[in-house]
């Protein structure tokens, strides 16, 4: 049995009083392909955040790669081969798109001269964002960002992505265009871990889903297995997900009440 | 034409005034810490200069050789352990411990030398010797050089910062930490750089003062800082142009005063100072309140 790439053993959060994770014990292997889902304010961005080292756990630990990595700061564990994107993007808005690339590809990647321009070059390429090369990130629109935020993430040759809602707000050529860059990036052995409301972009990818509510695992299995699951079916009542189990169109009526139906599709700040 | 010899001399100081100012306005660009005990860190600079050329009998001159990178290294060593660990604390405690330093500096420059007022390299031509222009001009050639050192400075550091690897770097950390550090970017040791390369500039500074005129150990706080934090206002924070832009206006603003009546000197510089905040709080050349 080798040992698998990202492993939580037991890890919990709390901020005073909320939790933001409760005792998560969570192991993928190279090349898995895991989608996360789960209501606004579950804890998802927080995973990230523990395994990517932006937050430290109050328990548990962290281990990736055959290394414990709990203590060890976010730049570190990005070296190692941890590629992050945000939510809402954060380029460095006075930059460069392709000098975001290669500070990730020189830092992020360990990555000298020729090398770092090839792989800053490669990842701009993949992320379809190479007519940019020279415009100053700050006068990207969404999608673009969006887009050099997932390249900066490939620039620094992650093992492991972890992709926090970057389908949000983008339409659906938008969103099918995505899907095809994280199913090249994943074929070529990256494991991936997608955070995502909009359900229908991550169902195509990801071999497993696992559904996170406030701080807690309730479903972990293949997609259509965890969406039929009535405890996950309970925490997505009325929203998109239930949509999608039904087997219509995200856009059809939802089955259940339709107030959270536009759950998805808000775009974000 | 005393008007315009004003105007050239206030120009010139103008060059020295960007030396102080811009290790300030470095540091704040990219760590956002105002370092207080800016000026006596330059006061230090010029002491050990002094220290070194006594003791080593050097050129004057040689002795930037040594002073600039000790200084780097000591920026880069107190960026890394007091200024860092005040940082995770909170930008306020760097202003507090910044300050601290400051005293502890100036009160210990105060037992070792003195307040006795020290000048470097007075024997020497370049600092003695001026040049005419026409009967009422006179130009000394040391502030000549130091406003060209100024310049050089001030535009090799926007070469590093535009084109080089650790200054993308540096640029990378000042916009955004966590972001930096989730592409790799172990910021502290960026800080570190920057802190360096910030400290190298204030071992100029201080040089270049002891040389123009004279140390003394509380002409860190009482000259050195207070006329940096004027230009640094002046010019537009984190704009390295505008520190030149802002170190010229105040050399000009004083020279003016002076003229009108010489104990003006200083106030005319600090009501330019005044105006500029009241009037247009991001400096003259400051772009990055639109975004």
């Amino acid at each position: 049995m080798t040992s698998p790439l990202l492993e939580l053993d037991g890890v919990t959060k709390r901020f005073g009083r909320v939790v933001i994770a409760e005792d998560l014990s969570l192991a993928v292997g190279t090349g898995d392909t895991v989608g996360i889902v789960g209501p606004n304010g579950a804890g998802k961005t927080s995973l990230f955040g523990l395994i990517s080292g932006d937050l430290a756990p109050g328990g548990g630990e962290v281990r990736f790669a055959g290394r414990t990595v709990t203590k060890l700061d976010a730049a570190a564990r990005c070296r190692l081969g941890i590629g992050r994107t945000y939510q809402v993007p954060r380029p460095f808005g006075d930059m460069t798109v392709f000098e975001n690339l290669l500070v990730a590809a020189q830092q992020g990647g360990g990555l000298r001269r020729r090398a770092s321009y090839t792989a800053a070059a490669a990842a701009l390429e993949r992320a379809g964002i190479s007519g940019q090369a020279n415009v100053p990130a700050e006068r990207l629109g969404l999608l673009q960002r969006k887009r050099l935020e997932l390249a900066r993430a490939l620039a620094t040759q992650p093992t492991l992505l972890l992709l926090d809602e970057v389908a949000g707000g983008l339409t659906d050529p938008e969103v099918a265009q995505l899907v095809e860059i994280v199913r090249g990036v994943n074929a070529e052995g990256t494991a991936v871990i997608w955070i995502e409301h909009v359900v229908r972009a991550l169902t195509p990818v990801v071999s497993r889903l696992i559904c996170l509510t406030s701080g807690k695992f309730v479903g972990d299995g293949d997609p259509a297995t965890v969406l039929a699951d009535p405890a996950v079916r309970e925490v997505f009542l009325g929203s998109e997900v239930t949509a999608a189990l039904a087997g219509g169109a995200p856009e059809a009526p939802a089955a259940g009440p339709p107030d959270g139906a536009a759950g998805g599709e808000r775009s974000e700040p | 034409m005393a008007w315009v010899n004003a105007i050239i001399q206030g120009v010139l100081t103008g060059g020295l005034y960007a030396l102080f100012a811009c290790g300030l306005s470095l540091m704040f660009g990219v760590m956002k810490v105002v370092n207080l005990a800016h000026g006596d860190l330059a006061v230090v600079a010029g002491y050990v200069a002094i220290g070194v050329i006594t003791v080593t009998r050097i050129p004057v001159l040689w002795s930037f050789l040594i002073v600039v990178p000790v200084m780097a290294l000591l920026g880069y060593v107190l960026q890394r352990t007091i200024i860092q660990s005040a940082l995770d604390r909170s930008v306020l405690t760097t202003l507090i411990v910044t300050f601290g330093l400051s005293v502890v500096i100036e009160n210990g420059l105060l037992q070792f030398f003195t307040a006795n007022s020290r000048a470097i390299g007075t024997d020497l031509a370049l600092v003695r010797d001026s040049f005419k222009v026409g009967s009422q001009i006179q130009i000394g050639y040391l502030l000549v050089v130091i406003f060209a050192v100024a310049v050089v400075v001030l535009l090799g550091l926007q070469y590093f910062l535009s084109a080089s690897k650790y200054g993308r770097l540096i640029r990378a950390v000042a916009d955004d930490r966590e972001a930096a550090q989730l592409a790799g970017a172990d910021y502290r040791h960026v800080f570190g750089i920057a802190a360096a390369l910030a400290f190298g500039t204030v071992a100029l500074a201080g040089i270049s003062y002891g040389m123009y005129s004279q140390l003394q150990p509380t002409t860190g706080t009482d000259t050195i800082l207070l006329f940096a934090f004027a230009a640094v206002v002046i010019g537009g924070l984190g704009s390295l142009w505008g520190t030149l832009l802002g170190g010229v206006v105040l050399g000009v603003a004083q020279q003016i005063g002076a003229q009108i009546n010489i104990s003006d000197e200083v106030l005319a510089g600090y009501i330019v100072f005044l105006a500029v905040l009241v009037l247009r709080p991001q400096g003259l050349t400051s772009r990055r309140t639109q975004s």
